[in-house]
């Protein structure tokens, strides 16, 4: 490599503020603070996988929320496409995976559409699983 | 009393016929356009803008499916919207059911355009809905519709460089433009009314198109491209007025059709009635129902 410049040198721009801000996808729900059956419910939405790509469907962003009262599941997800001809797979898939979990009586799953789905909402995890698949992100 | 959709069980006639109404308007202009749009697949005139096309029709189907889901909360199911409804009862505009003329890609392109500049205005007036379904599909439906126009504009554009393209625009329009003016037609005028005084649209039908014909007139204009009975009587200001003699015998809305589109109607399905079909998504059961 003939370029070895250090960036150590960099100094951050003296007229701006900067601050420890949130994680850009930080909105991504990802259950991580969920506790007893709704973690239960987010670790198996976590097994399930978009129908084209190995990524989990929690780390692609598309569940908005997870709620269980009285052993119904309340689950809001988004598809990253209106068009998305793997739709009824992959909502049945979600609502059968769901309501096998212990202690799950009924599953109501809403398909929600704003914020609209876009890549901001990938997590981490997610890219890494997507970079190992052969995709830029 | 001000009206909430959030419960679409609590819905007074009114209310459901206003809302129903404006999904129809909006979900069957969406079907009916894809469905024509995948007449040229495999007959565009490369394969870029075969794909092209054939992604547009995607997303129009899409987006029907969206509405068409917001039309289930008031008891239908997606066969008896498609499938098993009456050709009759479908509320789409003549502009999306006429058969392309064969062969002109000036005539997928033209009414790509003059459809999607209406669309575009028509969800900017659903953006602020009462009915927190149609607000929150809009957002998403907009982020896909934007490629639509700008495909069309500049295949519009590229058409209109040359003499022949720019005659076979010219031809497209003159044939088109009265069928795109029914998508500001009524299906009834109260109902219409309905739809503005509840807040499901912040637009009268009269609003959109005097908005649609701001924005179409000058740029046809600006291609050299006549529009049709247009009188344009002050320079700085458009002056269009649109008479009932202008508009095409079937105005679509009300439920009256082009013989085109009973002929669309009995091809798409047909394969669900010989088949003798009652379930719109499932091909087969699964194996461990049989």
């Amino acid at each position: 490599m003939s370029s070895d410049i250090s960036e150590t040198d960099a100094t951050p721009c003296a007229y701006t503020d900067y601050r420890k801000g949130e994680q850009a996808n930080s909105l991504t729900e990802t259950g991580d603070d969920a506790t007893g059956l709704e973690a239960a419910v987010w670790n198996t939405l976590y097994e399930i996988e978009d129908p084209e790509m190995p990524i989990s469907i929690v780390d692609l962003g598309l569940l908005y929320g997870v709620s269980v009262q009285d052993g119904v599941a309340h689950v809001e997800m988004t598809l990253t496409y209106s068009g998305c001809p793997a739709r009824d797979m992959l909502t049945e898939q979600v609502e059968e995976a769901v309501a096998a979990v212990e202690g799950v009586k009924d599953i109501e799953l809403q398909l929600v559409w704003s914020p609209e789905w876009t890549t901001e909402r990938v997590t981490e995890q997610g890219k890494e699983d997507l970079r190992e698949f052969g995709l830029s992100v | 009393m001000a009206a909430t959709f959030e419960n679409p069980a609590d819905l007074e006639e009114r209310e459901q016929m206003a809302l129903s109404t404006l999904l129809k308007r909006l979900g069957d202009d969406e079907f009916v356009l894809a469905e024509r749009y995948t007449e040229w697949q495999v007959r565009a005139p490369s394969l870029e803008s075969d794909l092209a096309l054939a992604n547009n029709a995607q997303d129009e189907l899409g987006h029907a499916r969206l509405w068409y889901d917001v039309l289930e909360d008031l008891g239908f199911k997606e066969r008896s919207l498609v499938f098993e409804r009456e050709p009759s009862d479908f509320r789409h505009s003549t502009l999306v059911e006429l058969p392309f003329e064969e062969g002109n890609w000036a005539d997928p392109i033209l009414r790509s355009y003059l459809y999607d500049v209406a669309e575009e205005l028509r969800l900017e007036a659903l953006e602020d809905s009462t009915h927190p379904k149609i607000a929150d599909r809009v957002r998403k439906i907009q982020s896909e519709e934007r490629y639509h126009l700008e495909h069309a504009q500049s295949w519009m554009e590229r058409l209109a460089d040359g003499d022949e393209g720019h005659e076979r625009l010219q031809d497209v329009l003159d044939r088109l433009f009265p069928h795109a003016l029914t998508l500001f037609e009524p299906v009834d005028s109260d109902v219409e009314a309905d739809i503005v005084d509840l807040g499901l649209r912040d637009a009268t039908l009269e609003e959109l198109r005097e908005e649609w014909l701001s924005v179409i007139v000058p740029y046809l204009e600006s291609l050299d491209l006549e529009i049709p009975e247009i009188d344009q009587t002050d320079d700085d200001k458009l002056e269009v007025a649109v008479d009932q003699e202008m508009l095409p015998d079937e105005r679509g809305r009300d439920g009256g059709h082009t013989d085109a589109w009973f002929d669309l109607y009995d091809e798409f399905t047909r394969t669900y009635r010989e088949l003798g079909r009652s379930e719109t998504t499932k091909i087969m059961e699964k194996p461990n129902e049989q």
